[in-house]
């Protein structure tokens, strides 16, 4: 399923949320292009499309106007069902708040995506998600629930969670925001470290600079623009 | 799919209070969907035997005769024979005896009612020595001629007892009217209300009476050891007979004496056989159960709507709460299907544990109050339910199709908040405020 060229590619999108009885322009008229492997940042301030920006590339949402190209798909052309065997086979989340099934433990947190997958037996899942919680440092908390996790705690399960069922790219949306800012350096760093190992693509957003730092190459926009960084 | 039962079940147990009274709710259906199933059941089977003692078995070869085409009675001729038919054809048959039938007016010195007349052999009636509870006098004395065996009811209203004379007045196949005087031999209590309309005497008592001839019978009543085979076995019965020279009667499922008028409106003479069972014999009073059933089936059913409400509110605040759960599960790939199954695994968790518990203690309710003989206050109430104690019949099928009724009832309620939660869009996981 590795297919050639760029994991994304965004020609001209355009996306508009209707509001009451006026138009409210989220994205307007953005050109990207993600390579495989690449650690990228989407920086900009509160309300700058960042989000938006993140859903569309996610499948979770679509665009106005203009194509998404994910790992080779128009998802303009996808339907509901194709969109989510391509979340499910491609992609994983990692998000502000983190949302972890509170009511499942760190180990099965981390095993959700691979048994929707159904593609591994129990040993082998099993196998899997010891290795990752290794590499996230939460082997320990395997049996805890989110609610006994500290908040930095709680981003590498869903770091690992993103990346148990090995997806070609990692969408983080203000992975940070919620941690105080040396939880969060580190959680970039962690990001960036299985970026290497695994050559898995991250795209994550910020308006911390001390975040945006971190990363290979830095998307800046403003009031749904792309003002620095296009390729 | 283990996770995703763990998952209902910690949700459900996260619903703490809310999923609480859900489960007492339904719990509490389900008991009296139990306990009602139970006296159902109950008086089904009283009904049953007070029917088979008094009036019918579970199979009946009865039939009428008729000298011209608009006088009949109840009789036919070559009982033995057709006794003897049964005897041999019938399989599975516990026993079998044969009853003279009859009808007349009782007249006492104060009062008079009418009433069927059943001639017996007191000596071959298993069935009413085992029910029947006398009171005064003794059971064998209806061995002798000229002797009668009355309920309570009939001596209340005739003012009479053991010991006194009555007249008995009915049409003979004849035509005219004759009259023969009995002495009351035994009285018993009454099998609800049911008793009312039965009085035994020997066989020869109501020959004489009707002016039968001596190999006259009313029915040969076959007693079945499951009671249930009773169709199958009229089926069976009816070719042999035909085969035999007996003419047959269509199936009518009405009691005997019901069935003057139609038979009168025909115009055969001489005789014809009627098959009929237990049932057809009480058809009359099949409205009790169905009445019973209506009741039931409406109480439940508005109880059962209460719950889905229930139910479905409470899914629909759950799914409320859960709305980022939900996009969150959707964004990593779950399914709409994925969504939907889960939440109709929560519902039906939560139906099959409350269900099964509201049985349990349903169960020991019924088998409590059974084992318990509680008496029935009101007289009424009494010749409804044709006991004087409260009968519970506890069927391990109706315990089990109850906890499934109940759990099948809380899955259709979930289905609409479930396919809610399935549309929604996994957007609303990822989107934060600011
Ligand atoms: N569901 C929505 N309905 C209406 N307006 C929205 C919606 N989501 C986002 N917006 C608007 O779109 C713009 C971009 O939002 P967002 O993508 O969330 O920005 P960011 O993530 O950079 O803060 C904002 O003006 C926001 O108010
Ligand atoms: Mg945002």
């Amino acid at each position: 399923m590795q297919a050639a060229g760029p994991i994304v590619v965004l020609e001209d999108v355009h996306k508009d949320y209707p509001l009451g009885r006026t138009v409210v322009t989220a994205v307007r008229g953005v050109s990207l292009t993600v390579q495989r492997g690449e650690f990228m940042a989407l920086a900009g301030p509160s309300g700058s499309g960042k989000t938006t920006l993140l859903n569309l590339i996610g499948c979770v949402d679509t665009a106005t106007s203009g194509r998404v190209t994910v790992d080779g798909h128009d998802t303009a052309r996808l339907k509901e069902k194709g969109l989510t065997k391509l979340r499910l086979e491609r992609l994983g989340f990692i998000f502000q708040s983190f949302n972890l099934v509170a009511v499942l433990d760190v180990f099965q947190n981390i095993e959700f995506p691979l048994l929707l997958q159904k593609k591994l037996g129990k040993a082998e899942r099993a196998a899997r998600v010891n290795e990752i919680m290794e590499r996230v440092g939460l082997s320990k908390q395997a049996k805890q629930r989110p609610a006994e996790l500290s908040g930095g705690q709680r981003q590498r399960v869903a770091i690992a969670r993103a990346l148990v069922a090995r997806p070609a790219l990692v969408l983080a949306d203000e992975p940070t925001a919620n941690l105080d800012s040396e939880t969060g350096e580190r959680i970039i760093d962690l990001m960036r470290e299985l970026n290497r190992a695994e050559g898995t693509t991250f795209v994550f957003s910020t308006h911390d600079p001390k975040i945006m730092n971190h990363a290979d190459r830095l998307v800046r926009i403003a009031d749904g623009r792309v003002v620095e960084g296009t390729n | 799919m283990g996770t995703a039962i763990l998952m209902s079940l910690r949700n459900l147990r996260q619903g703490g209070r809310r999923t609480v009274l859900l489960m007492v709710a339904l719990a509490m259906v389900t008991l009296l969907l139990v306990v009602l199933n139970a006296l159902a059941a109950g008086l089904e089977a009283t009904m049953l035997r007070s029917a088979t003692t008094l009036s019918s078995g579970h199979v009946n070869v009865g039939g009428f005769f008729k000298t011209t085409a608009g006088q009949s009675a109840p009789a036919v001729a070559e009982g033995a024979r057709i006794r003897e038919i049964v005897e041999r054809e019938v399989e599975g048959a516990d026993y079998i005896i044969d009853r003279v039938r009859g009808f007349a007016r009782i007249v006492s010195e104060n009062a008079s009612l009418w009433c069927a007349l059943y001639g017996v052999d007191i000596a071959e009636e298993r069935g009413l020595r085992d029910v029947l509870q006398i009171t005064e006098g003794t059971l064998d004395e209806i061995a002798k001629p000229d002797t009668v065996l009355i309920f309570a009811g009939h001596a209340k209203r005739l003012e009479v007892k053991v010991g006194d004379v009555v007249t008995l007045s009915a049409p003979t196949m004849g035509g005219v009217s004759n009259t023969v005087d009995v002495r009351v031999g035994a009285i018993a209590r009454d099998v609800g209300w049911m008793s009312a309309w039965a009085m035994f005497l020997p066989k020869d008592t109501i020959r004489r009476l009707g002016q039968m001839r001596p190999d006259a019978t009313g029915a040969v009543q076959i007693y079945l050891k499951d009671p249930n085979r009773a169709a199958e076995v009229i089926e069976a019965l009816r070719p042999k007979l035909a085969a035999a020279g007996f003419r047959l009667m269509d199936p009518d499922p009405r009691a005997f004496w019901m069935k003057f008028e139609t038979v009168n409106g025909q115009d055969w003479v001489n005789q014809k056989l009627d098959l009929t069972t237990w049932r057809d014999e009480i058809s009359m009073m099949l409205w009790i159960l169905t009445g019973f059933a209506t009741i039931r089936f409406f109480l439940l059913g508005l109880l059962m709507l209460v719950i889905v409400v229930g139910i479905m509110n409470t899914l629909y605040m759950a799914i409320r709460e859960r709305t980022r759960e939900i996009g969150t599960m959707r964004a990593i790939g779950m399914s709409r299907g994925g969504v939907m199954r889960l939440f109709l695994l929560e519902a039906g968790g939560l139906g099959l544990l409350a269900s099964t518990l509201g049985a349990a203690v349903g169960s020991a309710l019924a088998l409590g109050l059974n084992a318990a003989r509680v008496r029935i206050p009101s007289e009424a109430f009494q010749a409804i339910l044709m006991s004087d104690t409260l009968l519970l019949a506890l069927n391990p099928v109706n315990v089990v199709t109850a906890v499934a009724v109940i759990t099948g009832v809380t899955c259709l309620a979930a289905i609409a908040p479930a396919w809610r939660a399935a549309r929604m869009r996994p957007v609303g996981a990822l989107h934060q405020v600011g």
